[in-house]
């Protein structure tokens, strides 16, 4: 059972004269006792070393990190009630698949006989108990990864913590593997801290993301919030596939409504989304999937198709409009052609508006 | 026959002349010396060379002089070998750590083994010298002794003083080599291991020892094949003296074949040595590479 709590945490490299730029900066952060988290960010967004932090493998610079109400910042690594499953799995090479499962609970003083038998419960589960004779070296990637998570398992942490653990294995074993640790969270009751760079990968694990960028957290919020309601521009383009079209343009008032202006085209914004001033700089997100092709009805975003991209199920469109090309998605039996000029219908509670100054959701409540 | 390509051809241009180098110089050579073994070679009457097949291998090997040789090379090379092995272990986590001044020791370290081995000798003979020795003046600055002392004239010392020069000269190489196995151990596992709940002395023990073991093997291989065949320092500082007590295999081999001018036992026991040292290494290697 453990609640995790950063105040005000930062992390900065280096000291004195020569301190380096903050790896971290001004965490607040409040991960709920069981509670799936992932630390979703490009590279060296401050992702892994907060998890880090939490690990007590990184110094924390300032601030405080609690468990439950036990601060934690000088507490050693191996005096912490955490697991830990790294993203090149660090498995002990010298030692069998058994003693690397083990080690943690010999390192804790637990009897031989309940060693033997929690490591022989995590590999029936993890479904590699024919393998616990044998070397790393002797396994491929994907049983690695199981011996990493049984290594972790075995020792029933308050918490545990997983580094992009999935990031070395090929694609549809990272799928399995998805559904098995979301799976393990379930079984486990602890609280799960999970790092990764993989959108699809957060959006699926996740009860909350938090997106992290250049040390800061972007946004907290369930997948759902994060995907919908983007509170910045960064967090609208950085989950999406293809990323969300964003559009720049002005807010214009008239006729008792909010208009996005660019060039000749106008659009009209629905009531929430008109909290800017007239004449602000706003930028529009349109993700790919929110338009529909207008057929011979009337267009709310007129365009010229400069490329069809079938891709199985649907196809991709690259088309042009007011000096810009936007990616969007369409029905796979769409038929249209590169050149010919198209109208799409837009669902207006699905659009989102940024202020393009601060790059911050002009969503209200947002 | 089967047609040799243009690729071939080049190839065996371009190695051919060094294959023949390496022949004429190595192979040449020993195979020379284990020819001469078997005939009573003595430049002291160079015209009677009679072929007495494994008759210098007997008398070798049924000579008291020669086996206490073999025991005193043996107890040398165990000093030796394990000192280096020990120091040299000690000095690369010492070089492993971030500290200031770090690349300027690592820098200094290197001086002993730069130094050319005669000099290292000379060095040591001034250093343990009876008259005037930096050793005798040091202790009888400090108050350990009061009177000088012949260091290398006491019997049961000077295998052990030999060893010690040995040793300083031999550490610098065997801290580098086994530098390079500490750098690549992936942090990860020290973390993993932190994590894990292991303590500073339990890391050591499960990770870095065990991931350091092929640098162990090479070390201590080497310092074997180094140590077994030791002659600088013995020629240097005793000359097999006082009374024997460092005479090794090589110095042996050395007043056997130049001094007693006796070039079939001598090569006799070069080879015996070869083997023996062959022997050894074989055995290294398996008993440390099954636990690799």
């Amino acid at each position: 059972m453990a609640r995790i709590r950063f105040q005000s945490v930062s992390k900065r490299y280096g000291s004195g004269q020569s301190a380096g730029q903050f790896a971290v900066e001004g965490l607040d952060l409040d991960i709920r006792d069981q509670e799936f988290l992932v630390l979703l960010g490009p590279s060296g967004c401050g992702k892994s070393t907060t998890l880090n932090m939490i690990a007590g493998l990184e110094e924390i610079t300032e601030g405080a990190l609690l468990f439950d109400d036990q601060v934690m910042n000088n507490v050693p690594a191996h005096k912490r009630d955490v697991a830990m499953v790294f993203q090149s799995y660090a498995l002990y090479p010298h030692k069998s698949v058994f003693e690397n499962i083990a080690f943690g609970l010999r390192m804790r003083k637990v009897a031989e006989a309940e060693i033997k038998r929690r490591v022989e419960d995590a590999a029936q589960r993890l479904e590699i108990a024919h393998l616990l004779a044998r070397r790393p070296s002797q396994l491929s990637g994907g049983q690695r990864q199981r011996v990493a998570l049984g290594r972790a398992m075995v020792r029933e942490p308050s918490v545990f913590l997983m580094d992009e653990p999935l990031s070395n294995l090929d694609a549809s074993l990272r799928i399995s593997m998805r559904a098995e640790i979301r799976h393990l969270h379930a079984q486990m009751r602890s609280t799960f801290v999970y790092v990764t760079h993989d959108q699809a990968e957060a959006l699926t694990l996740a009860d909350r993301i938090v997106v992290m960028n250049g040390g800061r957290i972007q946004q907290i919020g369930t997948p759902d919030d994060i995907y919908e309601r983007p509170q910045t521009i960064f967090v609208a383009s950085f989950l999406g596939s293809p990323a969300i079209n964003l559009i720049e343009g002005t807010l214009a008032r008239a006729d008792g409504a909010a208009w996005f202006c660019r060039g000749a085209w106008r659009l009209r914004l629905p009531p929430e989304l008109a909290s800017a001033a007239d004449g602000a700089a706003v930028t529009l997100g349109l993700r790919a999937e929110d338009v529909q092709l207008a057929g011979d009805g009337p267009a709310d975003l007129p365009a010229v198709v400069e490329t069809a991209m079938p891709s199985g199920a649907d196809q991709y469109l690259g088309v042009r409009s007011e000096g810009q090309t936007l990616y969007l998605r369409v029905a796979k039996d769409a038929r249209v052609r590169e050149g010919d000029a198209v109208g799409f219908t837009l669902t207006p509670q699905r659009l989102h508006l940024f202020d393009s100054q601060t790059g911050r959701s002009l969503r209200a409540g947002a | 026959m089967q047609r040799i390509s243009h690729d071939e051809r080049a190839a065996l241009g371009l190695l051919g002349p060094l294959a023949v180098v390496l022949m004429a110089v190595t192979a040449f050579p020993i195979l020379y010396s284990l020819w001469i073994s078997l005939f009573a070679v003595n430049l002291r009457r160079p015209a009677r060379q009679p072929f007495v097949g494994l008759d210098n291998y007997l008398h070798v090997l049924g000579d008291a002089q020669f086996l206490e040789s073999v025991t005193r090379t043996a107890w040398f090379s165990a000093i030796a070998v394990l000192a280096v092995l020990v120091i040299a272990t000690l000095v690369a986590i010492l070089l492993d750590q971030e500290f200031p001044g770090r690349r300027i020791l690592s820098a200094c370290l290197l001086i002993p083994w730069a130094i050319p081995s005669v000099a290292n000798g000379l060095m040591w003979k001034w250093i343990y010298d009876a008259n005037y020795g930096a050793l005798n003046g040091a202790l009888m600055q400090l108050g350990f002794i009061t009177q000088a002392q012949v260091w290398l004239g006491n019997a049961n010392r000077t295998i052990p003083l030999i060893a010690n020069a040995f040793i300083w000269k031999e550490v610098p190489l065997a801290a580098i080599l086994l530098l390079v196995t500490l750098k690549s151990i992936p942090s990860d596992l020290y973390a993993a291991a932190r994590v894990d709940g292991a303590p500073a002395w339990h890391r050591f023990v499960h990770v870095t020892l065990p991931a350091m073991r092929p640098g162990f093997l090479l070390v201590a291989l080497y310092e074997l094949l180094m140590a077994v065949r030791h002659f600088d320092l013995f020629s240097l500082l005793t000359e097999g003296g006082p009374g024997g007590a460092s005479d090794v295999l090589a110095w042996r081999i050395y007043v056997e074949t130049f001094r007693n001018l006796s070039f079939g036992t001598g090569a006799a026991m070069s080879y015996i040595l070869a083997v023996a040292t062959l022997a050894a290494s074989y055995a290294l290697i398996r008993s440390m590479a099954q636990r690799l």
